[in-house]
């Protein structure tokens, strides 16, 4: 009898950290869904809007997280009685041009982590693993054509003007 | 037009001092139009800052904008009712909200409303609103697209209308020149 009791406190010691792991999100599956700016002639800034759902194996809600942008970092605001979340920040046209962006995302753990190693100088922040990381596809934000359309314009009718007046100098010679 | 556009960028901070001592979260909030022109169904970017200026960090942080009624604006993305769990002392966070106002003509930007709790003891929350940005001018549509369109389809459809004034000429001219130095050249 004793053995028995023995054996399942000791099943349950083993199996104790697996139940444990409740704070941080397991396999997380997220869908998200981002913008960013495209006309620079509207807006004086670049804005960058990541919103996402996420859902843990181990049905975790309201978690605390944090997004990690080219080594500046956001918490990550919840809209409330769902699962989605958002994360959005606005930068210089000229500093976000076109390409593709890797924001990692961390919980509450790793965020700590990513301080820890970023205030010190060994550690590499790069190192630390993120919960999940989301790619922005950044199309640039293009301010127009490079030359206006009424220059084009002016330049052919005066090309045009120029060869048909140089033809008849020629032929009057 | 341009310049009541740009009174919307207006950059202003309405702080909202929660109660005396530094040891207290302290929220400044401030609502900003990033757009140069405000136009009828192009994006209009809204962005909210939120500083903690106090000594401790802002507990279940609510940020909600109920300025924005649907029959006026179409969201793009972002959400108008947002929370933080916490706002850490010192630190900032920015959160952006895109639209798409349905009509023209003047609105009236006004604050959004904030809720936080300032301190770990304290169970009340603290209302504070941000800056409002203040009134500004929708464009239409059409007068933005007739002023700052390249009008492509306008220059080419100009080409084509000049092209008979300036082709017909030139191929009579072409033709008799090619007859005329055919006969030079048989006569020659």
């Amino acid at each position: 009898m004793d053995s028995i009791f023995f054996l399942s406190f000791v099943a349950v010691l083993i199996t104790f950290p697996v139940f444990c792991t409740g704070d941080t999100c397991l396999s997380p599956v997220v869908t998200p869904q981002v913008y960013s700016t495209s006309e620079a002639s509207l807006t004086s800034e670049t804005a960058v809007i990541i919103e996402f759902s996420l859902t843990c194996k181990n049905h975790l809600k309201d978690l605390n997280l944090y997004a990690d942008f080219n080594g500046k970092t956001f918490p990550v605001s919840r809209v409330q009685e769902t699962n989605r979340y958002q994360v959005s920040w606005s930068e210089a046209h000229k500093k976000l041009p076109s390409g593709k962006y890797a924001v990692q995302f961390f919980d509450e753990e790793g965020y700590t982590n990513l301080r820890k190693a970023q205030r010190s100088t060994e550690d590499d922040a790069s190192n630390i693993k993120s919960l999940f990381t989301i790619d922005v596809t950044h199309q640039g934000a293009t301010s127009g054509a490079w030359v206006q359309t009424e220059f084009i314009a002016v330049s052919v009718s005066f090309l045009i003007w120029y060869l048909a007046y140089n033809t008849r100098c020629k032929l009057q010679k | 037009m341009q310049s009541t556009a740009c009174l919307a960028v207006l950059l202003g901070l309405v702080c909202f001092v929660a109660s005396a001592g530094n040891e207290n979260a302290r929220l400044l909030a401030s609502k900003t139009i990033l757009n140069n022109f405000l136009v009828e169904g192009k994006d209009l970017t809204v962005e909210y800052n939120i500083y903690n200026v106090g000594g401790s960090a802002a507990i279940s942080v609510q940020l909600a904008d109920a300025s924005f009624p649907e029959t006026d604006f179409e969201v793009v993305r972002g959400n108008t009712n947002v929370k933080w769990a916490r706002i850490a002392p010192g630190s900032n966070v920015s959160h952006i909200v895109v639209l798409r106002p349905l009509k023209s003509g003047y609105f009236n930007f006004t604050s959004a409303d904030i809720s936080y709790v300032a301190s770990e003891q304290s169970e009340e929350p603290q209302m504070a609103y941000t800056s409002s940005p203040g009134e500004g001018g929708i464009m239409n549509y059409k007068d933005y697209d007739r002023k700052f369109s390249p009008h492509v389809l306008d220059w080419a459809a100009f080409g084509v209308m000049t092209l008979p004034s300036l082709g017909i000429p030139f191929l009579l001219w072409y033709s008799s020149k090619s007859k005329y130095e055919q006969i030079k050249t048989k006569s020659g």
